[in-house]
């Protein structure tokens, strides 16, 4: 395969970039994206960050922390807000292929474009010793080649949310701690008309928060820990394929393999599922807009299978574009952001939806206040990166990105054979891993 | 006398074709502009497009190498491709028949007279001032598994039975259903616009000889409206096709290609593959395809406007 090497030498797509756009260059004649010069102090800093689902953490992040930046430093933050539910990576990889004003933001899936991100390792190592110590599993997100990329922040756990009074109806009184109980309490109240909702389509958490879990339990694996070798052909991921199969006919309702993620927050806020895999989010807003549904809702961890109970990340972390014309006052800022003064009452204004990958936070007073969102902490203990045990890399990225894994569990649901579906899978693995 | 002509006539001359040459020279200030904007935003991009599909360049990466065909050979040999292939037609021709059929019922009714038409009119161009963002919200409603009106319709209606229910996103079928329903939906009111500037231009004496020579409404429609009609019907297929086979937002904000990849067009699969999945060559791959069905739709439909227009 040539190397493609054009340009004086350089091996860059940017080079070809800039020639293809030489037209264009006048255009630009007017735009204020312009390097700065080292000791000057920028006017303003770009911050991009999706929108949450907990109104209270984007407010606390507009009224209080920016107003203090700006105070502290006469320095303006310019807050870019995304709409939740897929915008964000689109939108990220595009600041990074386009070099768009935007100085630093929320990177989720940075696996696409690590190399697009300043090294941060300082502010990363500084905050962790800081703050009790990171969870090891998210340093498999943050540090790529020996370097972090990007300053974990939380986790927006994904537990099982479900009806209390409807299991107490059908005679269940804890929630199941295996699948194989979950299957059996889920075929009494699919009968007693109030079924599971598990999503199994095109979404970016929902899904994977159970049949990745699922699959590990099981023992089945996508692809092996060396990063290469793919695994996804074995009996243990037949066995999950067939539980899942049997669980969508006997227990869920069968709109929910194309579902994507906010079909089933609004299943379950209009009665229509007993349970689901989600975030806090569900309750929170059962809790502020139907309180008679807030004080039946609550969450359990995900059942244990065969090798164990699993959860997987929906990882937030922040990182700085390479591109902006002053490292250091993105720098700064996010130093800033980070320090416990700012990051501590930010986490809790979310009520702990963005569970801390900091030790320090661990035992925080807010986890006591609502006893049932303690699950969610206990997430991060069991919880593992989607690409487990593989490293989180490019690959991994586009295995999520391109559901491969999730269709093979939902093309089984309706009707396909388990070993057509598997062979699907690896098809799919075998053009993304070679 | 002819000396004195040959002075007069010279200067005239010499005024026709400074006139000419900077008529020339407006013509092409006046289309620059134009064609400045087509050559960076159409053309720059599509020789990216190009370049980028015979490599294995990926989103963020700065780096990259040619693979020659590769991604095209891959892309054909994915069914995930095959089916979006198939399902872009199908979304195309159905979903345009459908535009042309309603349209021109729409038309004909708004060309009579009756109460509330001003209303109606309103109610008939409002899904093309919608944003299709928030149209989609309300479909989504529409085809909710509990909720959905259709449903609880067909359920009065008789159509559907005890135990009966359609789950609209959850079945690939009734998923690309979905998909067509709220692209006619949205195209609708452009089309009937069209169609009825169209019938509007027909003479009323051509309308009242046919009737007075015996025609049916179907010999009216196809001897007479359709192929006086034909320039500006062809430049709304034209249009309406073009639009459609590029389009992925219906997809992608109603159901991203699933279940199990098996709503996706053309458009969709590749913003997946490119964006989402980060292979920008395989995405760049699969969004060529587009342009020999969009180059060989071009050339049908602009031939047959200029017979039409040459008759």
């Amino acid at each position: 395969m040539a190397r493609y090497h054009g340009f004086e030498g350089s091996t860059s797509r940017r080079d070809f970039l800039k020639l293809a756009a030489a037209g264009a260059a006048s255009a630009s004649a007017g735009a204020t994206w312009r390097p700065r010069k080292a000791d000057a102090k920028p006017a303003q800093i770009t911050f991009m960050r999706e929108s949450s689902y907990v109104k209270e953490f984007d407010e606390h992040f507009k009224n209080v922390l920016i107003p203090r930046y700006q105070a502290e430093t006469g320095i303006k933050i310019v807050y870019e807000i995304i709409a939740a539910g897929g915008s964000a990576v689109p939108r990220t990889v595009a600041i990074v292929e386009s070099k768009a004003p935007v100085d630093a933001g929320w990177v989720q899936q940075e696996w696409l474009y690590r190399e697009g991100l300043l090294d941060v390792s300082d502010i990363a190592k500084d905050v962790g010793k800081q703050q009790g110590g990171w969870y090891s599993e998210i340093e498999g997100l943050s540090v790529w080649e020996g370097k972090w990329r990007s300053v974990p922040f939380g986790n927006i756990g994904q537990c099982m949310v479900y009806r209390r009074d409807w299991f107490d109806q059908a005679g269940i009184t804890a929630f199941p701690d295996t699948w194989e109980e979950f299957l059996e309490a889920g075929t009494k109240l699919k009968k007693a008309g109030h079924p599971y909702g598990m999503s199994m389509g095109h979404g970016f958490a929902d899904n994977n928060s159970w049949l990745l879990p699922l699959l590990w339990g099981f023992g089945g694996q996508v692809v092996a820990k060396d990063g290469k070798t793919i695994t996804l052909d074995s009996a243990e991921t037949a066995r999950a394929v067939d539980y899942v199969r049997k669980l969508y006919k006997d227990a869920c309702l069968d709109d929910c393999v194309g579902w994507l993620d906010p079909a089933n927050n609004k299943a379950f806020l209009t009665s229509q599922i007993s349970c689901t895999n989600n975030a806090m989010s569900i309750l929170i807003s059962a809790k502020r807009d139907l309180p008679d549904m807030g004080k039946v809702t609550d969450h359990a961890p995900n059942p244990k299978g065969p090798k164990g109970r699993f959860h997987s990340f929906v990882p937030v972390t922040h990182g700085i574009f390479s591109h902006t014309p002053d490292p250091a006052a993105a720098k700064h800022f996010l130093r800033w952001l980070m320090d416990p003064k700012q990051v501590a009452a930010w986490y809790r204004s979310a009520q702990m939806y963005h569970a801390p990958f900091l030790h320090a936070y661990d035992k925080d007073e807010e986890w006591n206040k609502e006893p049932r969102f303690k699950p969610y902490q206990k997430v991060l203990e069991t919880g593992k990166l989607v690409s487990w045990p593989a490293p989180a890399d490019r690959r991994a990225g586009e295995v999520v990105n391109k559901w491969i894994v999730i269709d093979m569990f939902a093309k089984a649901c309706t009707g396909t054979p388990t070993k057509t579906v598997i062979a699907d899978g690896v098809a799919g693995l075998k053009q993304i891993y070679g | 006398m002819t000396s004195t002509t040959a002075v007069s006539v010279a200067p005239t001359l010499h005024a026709g074709e400074t006139i000419r040459r900077s008529d020339r020279r407006l013509g092409i200030v006046m289309l620059a502009p134009a064609l400045l904007y087509i050559a960076l935003l159409v053309a720059v991009p599509f020789l990216l497009a190009l370049f980028l599909s015979l490599t294995n360049s990926s989103a963020g990466s700065l780096e990259f190498s040619f693979v020659g065909l590769q991604n095209f050979e891959n892309v054909i040999a994915s069914p995930v491709f095959r089916r979006a292939l198939r399902n872009t037609f199908v979304f195309t021709f159905v979903s345009q028949l459908a535009v042309i059929v309603l349209g021109n019922v729409l038309a004909r009714a708004l060309m009579k007279s009756f109460h509330g038409k001003a209303i109606a009119r309103f109610l008939i161009l409002l899904p093309w001032a919608a944003p299709i963002s928030l149209a989609t919200l309300g479909w989504l409603w529409i085809f909710d598994s509990t909720f959905s009106v259709i449903n609880w319709l067909l359920k009065v209606a008789g159509w559907l039975g005890p135990g009966q229910w359609y789950y609209w996103l959850g079945d690939p079928t009734l998923g690309m259903v979905a998909v067509i329903m709220i692209h006619v939906w949205r195209m609708l009111p452009f089309s009937t616009v069209i169609l009825l500037a169209g019938l509007t231009s027909i003479p009323n004496e051509v309308r009242e000889a046919s009737a007075i020579d015996g025609a049916g409404l179907f010999s009216r429609i196809f001897r007479i409206e359709i192929p006086m009609m034909k320039p500006l019907l062809t430049v709304a297929v034209l249009f309406g096709v073009v639009f459609t086979f590029t389009d992925m937002s219906v997809v992608y904000l109603l159901t991203r290609g699933g279940p199990y990849n098996s709503t996706h067009v053309l458009a969709s699969l590749a913003f997946q593959e490119g964006v989402l999945g980060g292979d920008v060559g395989r995405g760049a791959a699969v969004a060529i395809f587009l342009v020999p069905v969009l180059v060989v739709l071009a050339i049908f439909m602009l031939r047959t406007s200029r017979r039409a227009e040459v008759v």
